[in-house]
């Protein structure tokens, strides 16, 4: 008796042991996305500052060049990490399923439209665009409700609220000399709306399908739909051989697309091990990381407008998403 | 083609009562065993994520005979329901 006892107690003590280290890794993940995120944000900005593509005539070229390259050398980096783990049949496998095609589709909505909007985004409005599309955890909220059928509670309307409160902030002063200022904005509101769809369709996917290779089907996807799909439509594919032949922006798209990969595979393991709640509320601390690193290596101007907005936001995002409270709670 | 692992999981919880990480390692060994990805640290990985999904459940745990914790699952409604809905039906044993 007294040896089961002991037994049981040291089994409660294992259990407990495993259900914080699973819980650990959920929220160390979701912060390290936010940072990593943050870094790969300003690493394609610099690469956008090489020519040719600091010069690239329309608006679409640049940002997708941008886009697709980072997406497709994260999707690269993705598959040497499956590769080295032995999960490369698992792509093929999941493709093979219903929730696999889900995350194709989420991968579409994500990457081409929602981060080809973002560096569009980003290329017009500057820092300013980065907070703005952290409103898709609002857009995320308001999608569960509408399609998943997630009620939205007072505490997620207080967060929303408080969100549109910081966007407003940011727009409340224009920074000079900047024509597509509004453009640039309404881009950003494009990709929250659409990586809110991917959060949505990914959910709806990703359960059953191991998230390592659900993002790295998600980065190869989309770098691929970018680059030959998007780009010949655009008239980028000039632009894109140039940025090849130019050698250091790559190089630089080369390590934003090992940041970007790691944001991802971070992103998506928290959510599925803390839940897409905590996990996206984690995940939008890269507007503050994003704007943070924009003053700090890029120049970006202090302004009181976009420092109190992008805390607003991330404040209001981070409330729509959880119970703050919750981060301090012990166990599960 | 095989099913993904960790739908591999899912479905052979579907046909069991609960089973533990080593009995589900065990029944898809003769399909995913020659896989380098076919580890107790990714399987414990699949299980806790399903869970984290609301697809199966704890059911419960104890210790085996190494000392080693030992838990066991069973799969929900929920999971039911997915499997019903995603997974071919000849995939079911």
């Amino acid at each position: 008796m007294g040896n089961q006892g002991m037994t049981s107690a040291s089994a409660d003590a294992k259990m407990a042991a495993i259900n914080k280290k699973f819980r650990t890794t959920g929220m160390t993940t979701g912060a390290l996305s936010g940072l990593t995120y943050g870094i790969y944000t300003v690493l394609v900005l610099v690469a956008g500052y090489y020519e040719p593509l600091a010069s690239a005539a329309g608006l679409l070229a640049g940002p997708y060049v941008l886009s697709g390259l980072n997406d497709l050398f994260a999707g690269i980096w993705l598959t040497a990490y499956n590769a080295k783990s032995g999960r490369l049949r698992e792509m093929g496998r999941s493709l093979n399923t219903f929730p696999g095609k889900m995350i194709v589709i989420g991968s579409i909505l994500g990457g081409p439209i929602a981060n080809g909007a973002y560096l569009v985004g980003l290329a017009m409005a500057g820092a300013y665009a980065i907070p703005i599309s952290a409103l898709c955890s609002l857009f995320g909220a308001i999608f569960a409700w509408i399609f998943l059928k997630q009620k939205i509670t007072k505490r997620v309307m207080v967060g929303m609220l408080v969100c549109v409160a910081g966007a407003i902030i940011i727009n409340w002063t224009k920074p000079e000399g900047s024509d597509n200022f509004t453009l640039g904005i309404i881009f950003s509101f494009v990709a929250a709306i659409c990586w809110a769809l991917e959060g949505v369709f990914s959910t709806y996917g990703g359960a059953m399908i191991d998230t390592d290779v659900a993002v790295n089907l998600r980065q190869l996807i989309s770098g691929i739909v970018d680059l030959f799909v998007i780009l010949p439509i655009v008239g980028g594919l000039g632009l894109l051989g140039g940025t090849l032949t130019a050698g250091i922006p790559v190089i630089w798209l080369a390590v934003a697309g090992l940041s970007a990969a790691v944001s991802f595979l971070c992103w998506y393991k928290s959510n599925s091990t803390v839940g897409c709640a905590i996990g996206m509320s984690l995940n939008v601390t890269y507007a503050f990381w994003g704007v943070f690193f924009c003053i700090l290596f890029l120049g970006q101007a202090v302004t009181p407008t976009i420092v109190i907005g992008s805390i607003v936001i991330v404040l209001g995002a981070i409330v729509v998403t959880m119970n703050p409270l919750d981060l301090f709670r012990k166990g599960v | 083609m095989l099913l993904p692992a960790r739908t591999a999981v899912l479905n052979y919880l579907y046909g069991v009562e609960s089973a533990d990480i080593a009995q589900i390692m065990g029944a898809l060994k003769s399909e995913y065993g020659s896989e380098r990805q076919f580890t107790k640290d990714r399987y414990m990985d699949h299980v806790m994520s399903l869970e984290a999904n609301g697809l199966v459940s704890l059911q419960s745990y104890d210790l085996d005979e190494k000392g080693d914790l030992r838990m066991r699952y069973a799969i929900n409604d929920d999971g039911k329901a997915t499997v019903d809905k995603y997974v071919d039906k000849k995939y079911r044993k």
